[in-house]
């Protein structure tokens, strides 16, 4: 199904906002660093936002959202961090991670039905609950635990440094494909659009919601072994701290309604690419880092605050024509 | 004998200790087309969500084709039969046409499992052509007007190849044309022996379309008689309990005073154009047309909401240009929207405060509003208006249509306009409080205010007014009076064909 103009226009917007950033990276380029290293780390600084946002955006389709992802990855990059330490074979501890991650999301799918509580609201609790456990899980599975995990070995780290922009891509691809040929992405945004119609016209909701919940876990699983495989040390009680809002920031900025129903997978990417190329960009120019993130926030309002505006022009044109 | 294809027996649904439908049976053939009307809380939606699986019954027995079934879903009723239509439109405004007609059912797919989506428009095509809708499957269920979405929603019930279809308000926002579509449509269905459900306020479509009326009142079945022996006076008292006065009041004197509302040649290209009207203080006038033919954009743009780009305005023989809807009030203008819910009213506000609204500025000393004064005109207003709720208190939400319209009314009312412009006033509202509210639209004009109404609802709008106008198209095509103003005459000039008839008869 064709795009909304609302969401196309956001896309172009976007798109002309990263070519806008990327000249900006550019002409402020020093000696010695070069396009094509900045290209090729961006697969890997921005894996972790897109793979996890790809999830938040299936979910915010529904209505729902989950602010307990960034104390998801922290428990699956736990599991990970004791496996290591106990001597398990790189792919058990990997498998261990996105499975971790996966289920901890079904859980929250499952509680959000059963108990009946908005996903916000469970989530919220969610956040804290989960990176307890983690610490709890460090504490007794780490012989003398004092704060972090060391995954010193490089073996471990495949998946961050190395195979991340082939994941990301892979994923990507396969993430655009699916959502044009497939009918659950299209029963999510009618969940979003009016749960009651949704029932009234003989679909389930609740099954609708934990498809999103499963498919969101499937994303964070693999945005949790990219973020964890990146580090030498797992920190249960700081890792990705705000990672879930940084998160939703590129899903909102992508132009999924955050009150669902709305929405495209395509636009999360390049709103979370967006995000990247803006930090990137100020620490190029040489900003003072006490500045960044009052000047990333603003162009965050500019972003929608333009596209707004272009849909009032459209709209005050298609009435005088 | 054949066994009915829906008994209910003893059938009974309390809510929080209210009970909405008493023990209740009823039975209804194949082919048949059964009414059911009864002023708002009579228990006619309670019926119907007991159908259409949204609640289930307390007590009592549903039979469906002889089997004993409980539906516990919206999904269980559709699965064994029963599409409904429900009054409040249950689609996607974010998705296609030809996903919310076909979100229900299962999905052409192609062979690597992808969804097919021409397969998919076609079919929805095909659904759209057998109730004569020309809509593409492509386009964006949000952006159709509300007409249009009405009968996307009906196409969708019809498709579901369903033995019983309950319609819940089906016409509530289609005009004339689009209504004898439909009625043709269901007369097919009935032909091919499926049981059809209607729900109206609207007595004179029960009277054309249905076999047998079933009146609800207080969430008991009161009559069920063929409608060959049912005349609008017996419906009428059956539902109210008694016999209502007088659905539409005359008791202005007819004399006019002067023009209080003039508009000479105005325009808003492309929503109306070369509009030219007068209405007296005194009068009430008529502005009928079909959904789509810029009454409600003509009447807000009086009201301020959208500036005009040509043509002259006149209030009380002044030069007068709409800024802003405060502009209107001070200069003692007032505009009632048509759709209560999302521009007349915060659901969540009480009563009190949805009324006072409208006047408290009036009431303020130094920006403060003295709330024993306050409160004092809001009891009076709800007395006068007649709004029923437990209090000022209750939240306005939770009050009928009717109740929420004489709120809104009472609001705008209070402030002793000069020139009132009302908008489908008695939409879904039920009959005892259209009475009222008629009653309080012809004491408008008994003291001297002019007001100019529009509505859909033929009748009514025949009923109430001293003159009729009828818009065609964005521009006023006729003027009816007298014993010119007809049903059938509305009709023609609604659809531009009125002056051709004059000329060849």
């Amino acid at each position: 199904m064709p795009l909304s103009r609302s969401l196309a226009r956001r896309l172009i917007v976007l798109s002309a906002g990263n070519v806008l950033l990327l000249l900006g990276i550019t002409l402020c380029l020093k000696q010695g660093a070069s396009m094509a290293d900045i290209l090729r780390r961006c697969g890997s600084d921005v894996a972790p936002t897109v793979l996890a946002g790809l999830g938040m955006t299936g979910l915010i389709f529904t209505g729902a959202i989950d602010l307990s992802i960034a104390s998801i990855v922290v428990v699956a990059g736990t599991i990970f961090g004791i496996l290591v330490q106990r001597g398990a074979s790189p792919s058990t501890c990997y498998g261990a991670c996105v499975c971790t991650a996966w289920v901890l999301s079904m859980l929250n799918g499952w509680l959000v039905r059963a108990l009946r509580i908005p996903a916000i609201i469970l989530t919220l609790a969610g956040l804290t609950f989960y990176r307890g456990m983690a610490l709890v899980a460090a504490d007794l599975g780490v012989p003398n635990f004092s704060g972090n995990i060391s995954v010193a070995d490089d073996a471990f780290h495949a998946p961050g440094k190395r195979w991340a922009g082939w994941i990301l891509l892979v994923v990507i691809v396969a993430a655009l494909l699916w959502e044009r040929s497939a009918r659950t992405s299209r029963s999510w945004l009618a969940l979003g659009s009016s749960p009651e119609a949704c029932r009234l016209m003989g679909l389930r909701p609740s099954k609708i919601l934990q498809s999103a919940f499963c498919a969101s876990g499937i994303f964070l699983g693999l945005a949790a072994l990219v973020f964890v495989t990146r580090i030498q040390a797992i920190e249960p009680a700081r890792l990705a701290l705000g990672f879930e809002l940084q998160v939703i920031g590129a899903v909102v900025l992508g132009g999924a309604s955050i009150f669902g129903g709305e929405g495209c997978f395509g636009g999360t990417i390049l709103g979370a690419l967006f995000l990247y190329f803006t930090s990137q960009l100020l620490t190029y120019a040489g900003l003072n880092p006490y500045f960044q993130e009052a000047v990333v926030g603003a162009l965050i309002l500019a972003v929608i605050g333009l596209d707004c505006a272009l849909q009032r022009q459209r709209k005050s044109l298609e009435e005088l024509a | 004998m054949v066994a009915p294809l829906l008994k209910l027996e003893a059938v009974e649904k309390s809510f929080s200790g209210v009970r909405a439908l008493k023990p209740l049976d009823l039975e209804l053939a194949a082919g048949e087309v059964l009414g059911l009307v009864g002023e708002n809380g009579a228990g006619k939606s309670t019926l119907i969500k007991l159908l259409s699986g949204v609640e289930r019954p307390d007590a009592g027995v549903l039979l469906w084709q002889g089997q004993r079934v409980s539906f516990d879903s919206p999904r269980a009723a559709l699965a064994a039969g029963i599409a409904t239509i429900h009054q409040e439109l249950s689609c996607f405004d974010t998705l296609s046409v030809a996903e919310n007609l076909l979100l229900g059912e299962p999905w052409p797919r192609r062979p690597w499992g992808g969804v097919d989506w021409d397969r998919l428009c076609a079919e929805a095509k095909r659904q759209l052509a057998q109730v004569g809708l020309d809509v593409s499957p492509r386009s964006s269920f949000g952006e159709l007007s509300a007409a249009r979405k009405q009968e996307v929603a009906i196409a969708r019930a019809l498709s579901r190849r369903a033995r019983l279809l309950v319609l819940d308000e089906p016409t509530a926002s289609l005009s004339e044309p689009e209504v004898q579509r439909l009625f043709a449509h269901l007369a097919r269905l009935r032909t091919a022996g499926v049981a059809i459900l209607y729900v109206s306020h609207r007595l004179d479509e029960i009277m054309s379309l249905t076999d047998r009326v079933a009146v609800l009142r207080d969430g008991q079945l009161v009559g069920l008689y063929p409608t060959s022996e049912a005349d609008l006076n017996r419906l009428v008292r059956d539902m109210v309990g008694r016999p209502l006065d007088q659905v539409y009041p005359h008791t202005r004197s007819g004399v006019l005073g002067a023009p209080l509302l003039e508009l000479d040649g105005v325009s808003r290209k492309p929503m109306f154009r070369d509009i030219s009207l007068r209405v007296h203080a005194g009068e009430i006038v008529g502005l009928a047309g079909l959904v789509g033919a810029g009454r409600s954009e003509l009447a807000r743009a009086i009201f301020g909401l959208y500036p005009i780009t040509s043509g002259v305005l006149r209030l009380r023989g002044e030069t007068w240009a709409g800024r802003s809807p405060e502009h209107a009030l001070d200069a003692g203008l007032v505009y009632v929207p048509e759709e209560r819910k999302r521009q007349g009213l915060v659901l969540d506000h009480s009563v009190g405060q949805s009324i006072s609204i409208g006047f408290s500025d009036l009431l303020a000393r130094w920006g403060l509003i003295p709330n024993q004064t306050e409160n004092a005109r809001i009891k009076q207003a709800m007395s006068s208006f007649g709004v029923r709720a437990t209090g000022p208190e209750q939240s306005v939400g939770t009050l009928s249509g009717g109740n929420q319209q004489k709120a809104l009314l009472a609001r705008w009312l209070e402030r002793e306009p000069e020139v009132v412009l009302l908008d489908e006033p008695t939409r879904g509202v039920d009959v005892a409080a259209k009475a009222e509210i008629h009653a309080w639209i012809d004491r408008l004009a008994a003291q001297g205010k002019a007001v100019l109404m529009i509505s859909s609802d033929l009748p009514e709008v025949l009923g109430m007014s001293d003159r009729v106008l009828v818009m065609c198209q964005g521009a006023i095509s006729t003027e009816l009076r007298g014993a010119e103003m007809t049903q059938h005459n509305v009709i023609l000039a609604a659809s531009g064909l009125y002056q051709a008839e004059a000329h060849s008869a």
